[in-house]
């Protein structure tokens, strides 16, 4: 690599959206899981679909080093992939056929995507209608289409938020997987004892990014107060994790 | 439904095309044999052929250019309430209920009473092309795309009560015209009666847009699901949007221009064949093509044997208490 140090995963300059977003700047490094948080209408899903590409910004965004503009829509399908919070669907297509959607930037092959189906406990509900779903399991069909892209950079609007904790656990150890082998997984989410076990912290506020860091230094409860204005203490609180 | 019954609509379906292709020559045989003239399968023969000069000229000059027209017609209605479903993303959407007809409407009606259609045979498919234009953009600026169902019939609803004046203004500004009024009426209740081979030439670019609308089909069942959606996953939006747009006006307007206000068959149709075939647009393409021919023949013969019920009253019977149905099902 020429001694050059490896580029930023994501990298964001004075991005804005007027009366949503205030200029923001970040870089999350590649095989980071970085969680995303702040108070309602704070700007988080604002600002992913400004880091995905998807709303007209000032500032510049760059994946991988390379500005945005100049890489084609197709291409950014298969850079990264973006989960929305939630999704609201007129037509019934099938699990599988949404699930497979995540392939049409590969020339709409089948790569992955029953290994996306099984990883998010979707084998059975396969060939039934987005429409009858629940709202957790759609969250699940987003989440296994993001997958079957195979999308280096992963963002996701709080996914965790209609999930059980079971399901919840799964997506966390997913996400770990994937920074494992070098992905960047950006997830937004309310739970800040579950933002303090991932890698960074990013914390939004009124549109405006308060601190971003390793989340013991972010995190802190004078922070807390101030941002979310709740008290913060750590104590033996109930600790789920997968048999 | 059970994981059964689903299924076995699955296997089902690969029998559906052939099946509506069968229906619709099925429809078109009898409707070029029926009318005042009944005509048995040898003497539709001699008559296709030339053998027999009577019905040969029947059916050349009055009952084949009809056919011709509701063919035409029903497909693309159908397919333009497809196109306009899948752009909005919502079932509710067709060319009549946003009132995308009523604009292709108001507009010949204006060119009509103007005189602008004597000057050419192409005036009057422009004028209603134009107005399904307007209507169309009135409808973007009342209901932004992925609007509530609610939102974007209430939208059509002003939309058709903005258009309806016109027409009922030119209309009332001539109530002693009654050659030009019995030619306005035609527009607004919709038929297939005197229809020639100018109409069928007329109707011509229905074609085409048919033939364009097939290879965005997979590009509009990742639209269907949500246009930021369908743009992460790498399809181009604006540029789909901006074509589908522009093949559902020209299906809408050029259906109109040609047979009339014609409502419910881009309801009906795309609707109906989505419960059978499930929400795929390649698919649903083809099926929707036929489905929409065979449907206005079908009405359009009801009508006739009823003792000539014009083709829009019937569409309306149909499709009227099929909408109220759909409504119910929806809350």
């Amino acid at each position: 690599m020429n001694g050059q140090p490896l580029a930023n995963a994501l990298s964001i300059r004075r991005a804005s959206v007027p009366g949503r977003l205030r200029p923001v700047s970040l870089d999350v490094a590649p095989g980071r899981l970085v969680g995303l948080v702040g108070p309602n209408g704070s700007g988080k899903s604002t600002l992913l679909s400004v880091a995905a590409g998807l709303l007209p910004t000032a500032g510049e965004v760059r994946w991988a080093g390379r500005p945005l503009a100049d890489i084609a829509v197709p291409e950014r399908a298969r850079q990264l992939a973006w989960v929305p919070q939630e999704a609201r669907w007129e037509f019934g297509f099938t699990v599988r056929a949404v699930v497979q959607q995540g392939r049409y930037a590969h020339g709409d092959d089948e790569a992955g995507v029953d290994a996306a189906l099984e990883r998010f406990d979707l084998g059975a509900l396969a060939r039934r209608p987005v429409t009858e779903l629940s709202g957790g399991e759609r969250q699940r069909v987003l989440l296994a289409r993001a997958l079957a892209t195979a999308a280096p950079i992963q963002l996701w609007d709080e996914p965790l938020a209609p999930l059980d904790p079971r399901h919840g656990l799964q997506v966390l150890g997913l996400a770990r997987e994937l920074t494992r082998a070098g992905g960047t997984v950006i997830l937004s989410l309310h739970d800040l004892g579950v933002a303090r076990g991932l890698d960074e912290v990013l914390v939004l506020a009124d549109g405006e990014l308060k601190a971003a860091g390793a989340p013991a230094e972010v995190l802190t409860p004078a922070r807390l107060l101030e941002v979310f204005g709740v008290r913060a203490s750590t104590g033996p609180g109930l600790i789920l994790e997968l048999p | 439904m059970t994981a059964t019954g689903r299924e076995a609509t699955h296997a089902g379906r690969r029998g559906l095309l052939p099946l509506l292709g069968l229906l619709v020559v099925i429809l078109a045989g009898l409707s070029l044999a029926f009318g005042e003239v009944a005509m048995g399968p040898a003497r539709l023969w001699a008559g296709l052929t030339g053998a027999d000069e009577m019905a040969s000229i029947v059916l050349w000059q009055i009952r084949l250019p009809r056919v011709i027209v509701a063919l035409l017609v029903g497909a693309a209605l159908s397919t333009g309430g497809l196109v306009m479903q899948a752009y909005f993303r919502n079932s509710l959407a067709s060319p009549d209920l946003l009132g995308v007809s009523s604009g292709a409407a108001a507009g010949a009606v204006v060119a009509i009473s103007a005189g602008w259609t004597v000057v050419a045979l192409w005036v009057l498919p422009l004028a209603a092309a134009a107005g399904a234009a307007v209507a169309t953009l009135g409808v973007l600026a009342l209901a932004r795309r992925g609007a509530s169902g609610e939102r974007l019939l209430l939208a059509g609803v002003a939309l058709n009560a903005l258009l309806g004046a016109v027409t009922s203004y030119v209309l009332s500004t001539g109530v002693v015209l009654y050659e030009r009024n019995a030619q306005l009426l035609f527009w607004l209740l919709g038929g297939l009666e005197d229809r020639t081979w100018l109409h069928v030439w007329a109707a011509l670019p229905i074609v085409a847009a048919l033939a364009l609308v097939w290879p965005l089909g997979r590009r509009m069942d990742l639209l269907s699901l949500g246009e930021r959606e369908a743009s992460s996953l790498g399809v181009e939006v604006r540029g789909l949007r901006r074509r589908m747009l522009v093949l559902a006006t020209v299906l809408a307007a050029t259906a109109t221009a040609v047979a009339g206000i014609v409502g419910f068959v881009g309801l009906v149709v795309p609707h109906g064949l989505r419960l059978v075939a499930g929400p795929e647009h390649r698919r649903l393409t083809p099926l929707c093509i036929l489905g929409g021919a065979a449907f206005v023949l079908a009405c359009d013969l009801a009508g006739r044997v009823a003792g000539g019920l014009r083709l829009g009253i019937v569409t309306a019977l149909i499709g009227g208490p099929f909408f109220l149905w759909l409504l119910r099902r929806r809350t």
